[in-house]
């Protein structure tokens, strides 16, 4: 197999073979002040505009060598989509909504035509951008927010868990439900648009909800999702979710994007066989406030443990040095 | 006396929300001292539901509903409190930091904050400097407590930190931190008095800080 930027992803994302090193990937943004003055492209016309948005996340193979390019930076393209007002910020803030539609958790509608409105459409032309520019030769990963993400944009973050401590199941279960059309039509329309894999980012973060939570809400959904949308699919969640693990290999998934709080090799441990796993570079304490050096020891230890694809744990922080950046490619690089 | 004081503490702890105003009515009507109800009856409740949390055994839903529970319940009883029978601990100013929106954390703190005796005082979400020094100097409180979820707005806590300073604020005010990308050495970096894990090593904290 050549080691190509592609092969690299795609091989490891069903554990096939190893080429010369391990690849690097970003299921999330890796956006940051560097890359954007490199580029030349800033927030929030990378929200908004598609080939603004496409260059961006070419720079992230191009210039810094990911193997994957990934354009959604934000997680509010779906929730714009569904009537959220959302503020996309600029070069120092991540896109926001404080509006909340659905706060009474009334019945969510879909709008007939979701996929045609401007955040995603952004999306989706972007994509087919980057298949033209990078198609077969460096892995491109879409991104769509879980319903249990998008219950949080439809109803407020803390309103919809409080429903879920005083017991109001019905409610909450609906509301999930309601929304799943959302994530599979999304999902659906960036592998045709272009994506060779797609991010199922639901934040049902570790420490926010219980594994009792996920295994009664979430999970049963889940498996639907990966049952219904027909290509591969990464799960992101964010939080120490080392008690749910298996549970995650037991939704279908084909692979799990982790942060630092779960430590890699009990990750490999528990689910190392059923899954790819993604990470999980720290980025309060190493990208952000570390130096490349810290960055070199975290991402040989994700190597030596066995993680599949390796890259920041999350969306990193506008301002991460981009030598940090640089430093988990080049620690890649060094090979197994 | 005792019994009923027990109802209401495990009607905060078991989240039963529609039965603990009729329980605090009760203890009202049976003459107990408000300042126990809240303290013996509430605030015990919330110290079981923070370390229910800091070990895992529940999680934000189930605190939140605990902390609306208590809440019911101290809203119940507060209006016959005279200030004598409960001096406030001390005024806590609260807010995330500019540029964040996120509040969860913060919110149950305030009410944990203000379950345990102090006055709280909530800025909000993305606080501006001119704000929360603009608040300072006109509420004159004993601590500020600043969160961040964002790693990206980390440095807004720095920055008020420093600013509070330059304004020569800071020997008047003791300052706590937290958030989820938030630790004990980012804190002690960035001149903080003191980093909270969890709601309820904020509330510890603030005790501490105060009574310093």
């Amino acid at each position: 197999m050549k080691s190509t930027s592609y092969n690299l992803i795609m091989s490891a994302l069903y554990k096939g073979m190893k080429g010369e090193r391990p690849p690097v990937g970003n299921p999330t943004s890796i956006v940051c002040h560097g890359l954007m003055d490199l580029c030349g492209i800033s927030f929030p016309e990378a929200h908004l505009e598609p080939q603004a948005m496409a260059e961006l996340a070419l720079a992230g193979h191009e210039i810094l060598g990911f193997d994957t390019v990934m354009p959604e930076y934000s997680v509010d393209q779906e929730a714009a989509a569904l009537g959220c007002k959302v503020d996309w910020g600029d070069r120092d803030r991540m896109p926001d909504s404080r509006h909340f539609p659905y706060e009474d958790f009334s019945h969510v509608k879909i709008p007939d035509d979701f996929l045609e409105k401007p955040s995603i459409r952004v999306v989706l032309d972007a994509l087919s951008i980057l298949r033209r520019h990078v198609g077969g030769k460096a892995a491109i990963i879409g991104k769509v927010m879980g319903p249990w993400t998008l219950s949080y944009h439809m109803a407020g973050t803390q309103n919809f868990l409080l429903q879920i401590g005083i017991e109001e199941k019905e409610k909450v279960h609906r509301m999930i439900r309601q929304l799943m059309p959302a994530t599979v039509a999304s999902a659906r329309a960036q592998f045709q648009a272009g994506a060779d894999i797609v991010v199922l980012a639901d934040h049902a973060t570790g420490n926010l909800v219980s594994p009792r939570h996920y295994e009664e809400f979430l999970l049963p959904i889940h498996q639907e999702l990966t049952d219904t949308i027909e290509g591969p699919l990464i799960l992101h969640v964010c939080g120490n979710c080392t008690d749910r693990l298996e549970m995650f290999a037991d939704a279908g998934f084909d692979g799990y994007h982790f942060e630092w709080q779960v430590d890699a090799k009990t990750a490999v441990e528990k689910i190392g066989h059923r899954m790819c796993l993604v990470g999980n570079v720290n980025n309060p304490e190493v990208l952000y406030q570390g130096t490349p050096e810290d960055v070199y020891k975290q991402v040989r230890y994700a190597i030596e443990s066995g993680v599949d694809i390796i890259g920041p744990e999350c969306a990193i922080p506008l301002s991460t040095p981009i030598e940090n950046l640089k430093a988990i490619v080049s620690a890649a690089h060094e090979g197994y | 006396m005792s019994e009923l004081l027990n109802t209401i503490k495990e009607a905060v702890v078991n989240r039963k929300r529609k039965e603990i105003e009729g329980l605090v009515s009760e203890a009202i009507e049976a003459r107990i001292d408000p300042a126990t109800i809240i303290n013996k009856g509430l605030i015990e409740a919330m110290d079981v539901v923070g370390k229910q949390f800091s070990t895992g055994d529940i999680f934000v839903p189930e605190m939140l509903a605990s902390a609306l529970t208590m809440k019911m319940g101290l809203d119940k009883v507060k209006p016959l409190l005279k200030s004598a029978d409960q001096p406030s601990r001390g005024t806590v100013l609260m807010g995330t930091v500019k540029g964040d929106m996120h509040d969860i954390g913060k919110n149950i703190v305030n009410m944990m904050l203000e379950g345990a005796g102090f006055t709280v005082v909530d800025l909000g979400v993305d606080l501006t400097l001119e704000k929360l020094m603009a608040e300072i100097e006109n509420l004159k409180p004993d601590l500020l407590g600043l969160s961040a979820l964002l790693t990206t707005t980390m440095p807004e806590m720095e920055r008020a930190i420093r600013v509070i300073g330059e304004k020569g604020l800071r020997k008047d005010i003791k300052i706590m931190v937290g958030g989820a990308p938030i630790s004990k050495a980012f804190a002690e970096k960035i001149g903080a008095d003191g980093h909270g894990a969890d709601a309820a090593e904020a509330v510890d904290l603030a005790k501490r800080l105060i009574g310093e």
